[in-house]
C-alpha cells in the first residue's frame, strides 16, 4: 500500500487559546465574604453576655448611653431599659464585654453611680457631666448568673479590697451610717459597710470592714465602742476631752482596741460577731467574773438611784446597782423599795497591799470564808448600806457601805439566792430639809425694806452729824467764856476761903486740931478739883469733838 | 424594533474608541486598527464579572448596615451609630426630610442598584426578550445614580476631619463606613462591567461568545 507522505501526517490541532471559564473577578466577592465572615466571627467571639439588672428606679439610666463600669473601666453598656412586667421595678438589659463575662457571678453587685454628698465626702462628681453609670463590684462565687438585683446604695467596700468584715451587735445605731469611719488608735482603719436589724428587731447588726493592715489587730478579745461625739470627763487630774476626729464628731464613728489586760490572741476570723459598747470606758472595763449578789430593801425614797449606780465600801468602788424595784410584804401589806446590787470582790482584793494579796486570793477562792467575813463585819462591826448623794446638783444617789456600830443588830441570811444586806436610813432627807429651810428663810428676808431703812438711817446720821458740828461750835463760842468767869469766881472764892481759914487757924484750937486737919484735906481736895477742871477745860479747848465722841485713845 | 447589530453584520466595535472594524480572520478578532485595543464582540466575561461584583457588593452591604459608621465621643460618653440608627435618630429628633434623604441615598439607592443589576443579569442570562427599552433605561439610571451614593462616605469623612475638639468631643469613623464605600464602589464597577448590548442580543441571534 502506497502511502502518500501526506496521508500519515497527523493533523495539527488548533487549540484556541481558551480563557478560563471562571473569571478572576470572583475573587472580589470571595474576599468580601471572607472579610465579612471574619468580622462576624470576631464579633461573635468578642460578644459578651447580655445581663438583666433589676432596679427600683432607673435614675439616669438610658439605653445606649449608660455604661457599666468596673474600676472606672467600661465593661458594658445598657441596651434596653423597660418596666418589669409587674411595673414595680425596672429591668435594665446590658451587654457586657467578653472580658468581663467571667465576672457575672451570682454575688456580683450593681448600683447606680450618681453624685452623692454625704458627711464623709462627696462622690461621683464626674457623673455630673457624663451622666450616671452603673457601678459594678465582683463577687466571690463562681456560679454564673444573668439576672441581678441592683443595690439601692453603693457599697462602701468593693470586692477585692484587702481586709476583713466583722459584725458588731449594738442596741441602737446611734449616729452611725454607711461609710462611718472605724478608728484604731485614731487612724482610720475601715468603714461601716451596712447595718440591719437583727434578731427580733431588738438589736442592730452593724457590718464593718477593717482594711488590710489593721484587720490583724482585731482579735477575739478586741472591744469596739461608739466613738461618736465628745467624751468629757472631769477628774482630779483636770478636764479630759476625748474625741476621735472631727468627722467622727459629725458623722459618727467606731473605734476599737484590745484591752491591755486581754491575752494576746490570734486575729479574729472574718464575720466574727462583736458587741458594740457605748463608750470606751465601758468597752475597756475588765469583766468581773466573780460576782456576789445581794438585795437591799429601803423604806425611804430611792429617787436618784439608777441602775448602774456605784456601790462603794469605805468610798472605794466595789460594785453596782443592777436592778431597782418594789417589794410587797404579803403579811404586813407593806411595800418597800428594792435594789439588787452586785459586788465584785476582785476589785477590792486588787486594792490590797502586796503582802496581803495572798490572803485576798484565799478569800476569793473560799466562799464560806468570804461569807464569814461579811457576817462578822455586819454583825459585829455594824457594816450597813446607806443611800448617799453623789451630787447635790443632779440628785444622783449611790449606795455606800459603811460602819455604823450603833445600828440595830442585823444578820445575813445566806440561804437566800440573793442575801439581804441590812441598811440604815440615810441622812439625806434631813440635810435636804435643812437646806430648804435656810433657803426659805433667805427668801422671806425683807431685803427691800432693809434697804430703804438703811438709806433713811444714813440720812438721819448725816443730819445728826451736822447738828453736832453746830453744837460744838456753839460750845466753843458761848460756853467757854462763861466757864472762864466761873473759874475766876471760883478762884476768888477760894482766896476768900483761904482768908477764912487763916483766920480760923488763928482762932481754932491748934495746929494739929482734927478740924483743922479736915479742913486742910478739904481744901486740898478743892484745889485738886480745880486743877482737874482746868485740865478738862484745856482739853476741851483743843478737842471740842470729844464732847460727843469721847476722849481719843492714847496712842502708844 | 429590530435592527441589525454590528455583531450580526460581522463587524466589531472598539470598546475604547468605538471604531467599527472588520474582525481579523480566524479565532482571534484581532486588535483595533486605531487605538490598538484587543477587540471583542461583547465586553469580556461581562455577565460573570457583573455577577461577581454584585455578589461582593451584596455581601458588603450587610456589615455596612450592621457596623457603626460613626463613633461620637462627647463629654465622656461614647455613641456609636449605624446608618439606620442615624436615620432613626434624625427622624425622632424631628428632621424627617433629612432622615428621608439619608434613607434614600444610603439605604434605598445601594439596595436598588443591587436589585436592578440582578434583574438585568437574570434577564440577559435567561435570554428573556422583554421590555428592552425599559431595561436600558434602568441600566442608565443605575450608572448615573451610582456616584451619588458616595454622599454618605463624604459626609462621614468631612465630619471626622472637622469635629476634632479633643477632649470635649471627637468623631471617629466606624468600620461600617469602609463596607459602605465598598458597596458603592463595587456596584459602580458592576454597572460598568455590564454590557448593555447584551440586553438586545437576547432578542436577536444567540451568540455564545459573551459567556
Amino acid at each position: 500500500m502506497a502511502e502518500g507522505p501526506g496521508d500519515n501526517l497527523a493533523q495539527a490541532t488548533v487549540v484556541s487559546k481558551k480563557r478560563s471559564r471562571i473569571s478572576m473577578v470572583w475573587l472580589i466577592p470571595i474576599l468580601a465574604a471572607v472579610i465579612a465572615v471574619g468580622i462576624a466571627v470576631q464579633r461573635i467571639l468578642t460578644e459578651g453576655p447580655t445581663i438583666t439588672i433589676i432596679f427600683k428606679v432607673a435614675d439616669g439610666i438610658e439605653a445606649g448611653k449608660t455604661d457599666v463600669k468596673y474600676k472606672d473601666v467600661k465593661i458594658g453598656q445598657v441596651t434596653k431599659v423597660e418596666l418589669a412586667e409587674n411595673s414595680d421595678t425596672v429591668e435594665v438589659t446590658a451587654k457586657i464585654s467578653k472580658r468581663a463575662a467571667g465576672l457575672m457571678v451570682e454575688d456580683a453587685k450593681f448600683w447606680v453611680v450618681e453624685p452623692r454628698v454625704t458627711l464623709s465626702g462627696i462622690s461621683g462628681l464626674g457623673t455630673l457631666l457624663s451622666g450616671n453609670y452603673i457601678g459594678f463590684a465582683v463577687g466571690k462565687s463562681t456560679r454564673r448568673q444573668r439576672t441581678f438585683t441592683a443595690l439601692e446604695v453603693p457599697p462602701v467596700i468593693t470586692g477585692g479590697q484587702p481586709g476583713r468584715e466583722f459584725t458588731l451587735r449594738a442596741h441602737d445605731l446611734g449616729s452611725l451610717g454607711i461609710g462611718s469611719p472605724i478608728y484604731y488608735r485614731r487612724l482610720q482603719a475601715g468603714q461601716v459597710v451596712a447595718y440591719d436589724l437583727a434578731g427580733d428587731g431588738d438589736v442592730v447588726d452593724v457590718t464593718i470592714f477593717v482594711n488590710a493592715p489593721y484587720d490583724r489587730f482585731v482579735n477575739p478579745t478586741t472591744r469596739f465602742w461608739n466613738a461618736s461625739g465628745i467624751d468629757v470627763s472631769a477628774g482630779a487630774g483636770g478636764l479630759n476631752v476625748r474625741t476621735e476626729s472631727l468627722v467622727a464628731l459629725i458623722a459618727g464613728g467606731i473605734a476599737f482596741d484590745t484591752p491591755p489586760w486581754a491575752s494576746k490572741a490570734q486575729p479574729a476570723a472574718a464575720r466574727t460577731v462583736f458587741d458594740l459598747y457605748s463608750d470606751r470606758a465601758i468597752a475597756m472595763k475588765q469583766p468581773d467574773p466573780l460576782a456576789a449578789y445581794y438585795v437591799v430593801y429601803f423604806t425611804e425614797s430611792m429617787r436618784g438611784l439608777s441602775v448602774g449606780a456605784p456601790v462603794t465600801i469605805l468610798g472605794l468602788p466595789a460594785g453596782e446597782v443592777t436592778a431597782i424595784g418594789l417589794d410587797i410584804n404579803p403579811s404586813t401589806k407593806n411595800i418597800r423599795g428594792r435594789a439588787e446590787v452586785v459586788f465584785y470582790p476582785e476589785r477590792l482584793v486588787a486594792r490590797l497591799q502586796q503582802s496581803q494579796a495572798a490572803l485576798g486570793r484565799t478569800l476569793l477562792r473560799d466562799l464560806p470564808e468570804r461569807h464569814a467575813l461579811v457576817q462578822y463585819l455586819v454583825e459585829q462591826r455594824g457594816l450597813r448600806a446607806q443611800l448617799r448623794s453623789g451630787s447635790l446638783l443632779t440628785g444622783q444617789l449611790y449606795l455606800a457601805l459603811d460602819f455604823f456600830p450603833d445600828a440595830p443588830k442585823a444578820k445575813v441570811d445566806w440561804s437566800l439566792e440573793k442575801p439581804v444586806f441590812p441598811v440604815v436610813a440615810s441622812t439625806l432627807p434631813d440635810l435636804e430639809a435643812k437646806i430648804t429651810n435656810i433657803l426659805a428663810k433667805l427668801d422671806e428676808l425683807p431685803l427691800q425694806a432693809i434697804g430703804s431703812d438703811m438709806s433713811k438711817a444714813l440720812i438721819t446720821l448725816d443730819q445728826t452729824l451736822a447738828s453736832t458740828d453746830k453744837l460744838v461750835s456753839g460750845l466753843d463760842g458761848k460756853l467757854m467764856p462763861e466757864l472762864n468767869s466761873t473759874f475766876t469766881e471760883l478762884r476768888g472764892a477760894i482766896a476768900t476761903a483761904n482768908g477764912v481759914l487763916l483766920n480760923t487757924d488763928a482762932t481754932l484750937v491748934g495746929k494739929d486740931a482734927p478740924a483743922q486737919q479736915d479742913l486742910r484735906d478739904a481744901l486740898q481736895e478743892i484745889s485738886r478739883a480745880a486743877r482737874s477742871l482746868r485740865v478738862l477745860a484745856d482739853y476741851l479747848e483743843r478737842n471740842p469733838n470729844s464732847l460727843i465722841f469721847g476722849k481719843a485713845q492714847e496712842k502708844p | 424594533m429590530t435592527a441589525v447589530t454590528a455583531q450580526q453584520a460581522g463587524l466589531v466595535s472598539c470598546e475604547t474608541c468605538r471604531l467599527l472594524s472588520r474582525p481579523a480572520g480566524g479565532t482571534q478578532l484581532g486588535h483595533c486598527p486605531r487605538c490598538g485595543r484587543e477587540l471583542a464582540w461583547r465586553r469580556h466575561q461581562s455577565i460573570q464579572r457583573t455577577w461577581a461584583l454584585v455578589v461582593a457588593a451584596a455581601i458588603c452591604y450587610i456589615p455596612a448596615n450592621v457596623l457603626p459608621v460613626l463613633t461620637t465621643t462627647a463629654l465622656g460618653s461614647t455613641d456609636s451609630d449605624t446608618i439606620m440608627g442615624g436615620v432613626v435618630f434624625l427622624y425622632t429628633s424631628g428632621s424627617w426630610p433629612l432622615a428621608l434623604a439619608v434613607l434614600v441615598a444610603s439605604v434605598m439607592i445601594p439596595i436598588g442598584k443591587l436589585m436592578a443589576l440582578t434583574y438585568l443579569l437574570i434577564t440577559v442570562q435567561r435570554g428573556i426578550p422583554a421590555r428592552d427599552r425599559d431595561r436600558t433605561r434602568l441600566y442608565r439610571l443605575v450608572e448615573v445614580i451610582g456616584r451619588w451614593s458616595m454622599l454618605d462616605v463624604f459626609v462621614d469623612t468631612f465630619t471626622v476631619a472637622l469635629v476634632q475638639l479633643q477632649p470635649l468631643m471627637s468623631v471617629k469613623p466606624g468600620p461600617g463606613v469602609v463596607f459602605f464605600a465598598a458597596v458603592v464602589v463595587l456596584t459602580m464597577l458592576a454597572a460598568m462591567s455590564f454590557d448593555p448590548r447584551l440586553i438586545w442580543d437576547a432578542g436577536s441571534t444567540r451568540e455564545g461568545n459573551h459567556g
